[in-house]
């Protein structure tokens, strides 16, 4: 009897440990209030990557500990609910539909181009960071590429608990928060899609924007300059410090 | 006083650690809350290096609330989301002289009426560990376990509260605390803490100074 629960303290001291060393982290469907704008008077269609109905990110920080964080369809959700939100009206495309079968001024498709995050060891702090990159690819009505648009996000979260999936999962809301109110403040001038509700690109004197968000602000930007940040993977710049 | 309320009082004195501390304000305007008008506590974003804890808003907020002299105050998460984004950590302004540019916004001016949010009270702090120093060990065998020895820590808590008026457009002014605490943990077999509750010290007196500087 007393080997039996040696044995199983000694198993469940195994596999306490074991479960420290790998972390899940599965993030539930975001929530984007309604903004405070006017909506942008297009009419616009939004192709889902295939990668946005089950995003994993899987990571080995400082070569012990593994950490997976499921976005699921997150992504997915919080794009419909942006567009939404934003424009007159959305048409919400899958991988395999063909966007000629719709109509639309202006076709958005989001991808993910970076997606990293820092653990407290890592940072020597209290806080789980998140750095999300999506690339906005923009297209007119009949398939011309408009402008392609990088908007680098970023979510900090207070460590709380002892395992730090909630705080995690928060700093990975609080980062598609940040990226919607990039795209909501600068979408417009960044990638002039408003322009696409008068009718298709004349090809022959234009050329596709290409833009970083908060790489750079423009001199006659509405928007104060404290209030704009300089953001790049891996690390944080921000012009208002 | 009975025997067992004297122990009681006196253990009490004995379990807590020193703490110190420091409050004052700096007042720009004329102050007051009418009817039905409330604030919300929000902290100074991340992007400039703030590192205020939630737990610390969520105290300042439940101070101010309780109590007969209790002022409302509306939830920051609520605000947030109401005013969406205009007071994400990447888009809340940075100063007064933004404030008339995001009224005029779509929306903006009409939500904060309905939420009657007359102050915008700006948290910026934390608390943090300055110094420490001791040594305390512990074992355990078959017959039993037990600890010896004496460790010590010292917190800082320094907050600063920037009080914004929504209806004049300016700075009320500052309130600001600073305080100090010093725990002990000294073990003769059983550990027995001696701990300065900093951060709660810093709530409940930079609350109870941000009320009188609100209200006057």
């Amino acid at each position: 009897m007393i080997d039996k629960i040696r044995f199983a303290s000694f198993a469940s001291f195994a596999v306490i440990l074991s479960a420290g060393c790998a972390s899940t982290v599965t993030m539930e469907m975001p929530t984007i209030p309604e903004p405070r704008m006017d909506k942008i008077p297009v009419d616009v269609a939004v192709r889902m990557p295939a990668e946005f109905e089950h995003y994993v990110h899987v990571e080995e920080v400082l070569g012990k500990d593994t950490w997976t964080i499921d976005l699921g369809r997150s992504n997915a959700s919080f794009f419909t609910q942006l567009f939404d939100h934003m424009f007159d009206s959305l048409i919400v495309l899958g991988p395999d539909d063909d966007p000629r079968d719709f109509q639309f001024d202006a076709l958005i498709e989001p991808t993910i181009e970076g997606f990293e995050f820092s653990v407290p060891s890592q940072s020597q702090s209290e806080a789980f960071a998140v750095w999300i990159r999506y690339r906005m690819s923009i297209f007119d009505s009949i398939g011309n590429r408009a402008s392609s648009w990088t908007v680098s996000a970023y979510g900090k979260s207070e460590k709380e608990g002892l395992g730090g999936s909630d705080s995690l999962r928060r700093a990975a809301v609080l980062a598609m928060r940040d990226a919607a109110a990039l795209i909501i403040m600068q979408m417009e001038k960044a990638t002039n899609i408003r322009q696409l509700a008068d009718g298709p690109l004349d090809t022959g004197d234009t050329s596709p924007v290409e833009m970083q968000a908060d790489a750079s602000t423009s001199p006659e930007s509405e928007e104060p300059a404290s209030v704009i940040g300089i953001f790049v993977i891996g690390g944080i710049d921000d012009a208002a410090e | 006083m009975p025997l067992s309320k004297f122990l009681i009082a006196g253990a009490t004195l004995c379990l807590t650690g020193c703490v110190t501390a420091h409050v004052e304000d700096d007042r720009e305007t004329t102050t007051g809350l009418a009817e039905g008008e409330s604030i919300v506590i929000m902290a100074k974003s991340y992007h400039q290096g703030n590192e205020t804890e939630a737990d610390y808003i969520t105290c300042i907020e439940s101070a101010l609330e309780s109590g007969s002299k209790g002022i409302k105050v509306v939830p920051h998460q609520q605000f947030v989301d109401e005013l969406f984004p205009w007071f994400e950590p990447r888009t809340a302004p940075a100063d007064t002289k933004g404030l008339p540019a995001l009224m005029q916004r779509p929306g903006v001016a009409a939500a904060v009426k309905d939420l009657g949010v007359r102050y915008i009270v700006w948290l910026d702090g934390d608390t943090e560990r300055v110094a420490e120093g001791g040594s305390l060990s512990c074992a355990a065998g078959p017959g039993g376990g037990g600890c010896f020895g004496f460790a010590w820590w010292q917190n800082d808590a320094d907050y600063d509260a920037s009080v914004w008026d929504l209806i004049d457009y300016e700075s009320a002014g500052t309130v600001s605390t600073d305080v100090s605490g010093t725990s002990f943990l000294p073990a003769l077999v059983i550990p027995i803490p001696l701990i300065a509750r900093t951060q709660t010290r810093a709530c409940k007196g930079l609350a109870q100074q941000l009320r009188a500087f609100i209200v006057q």
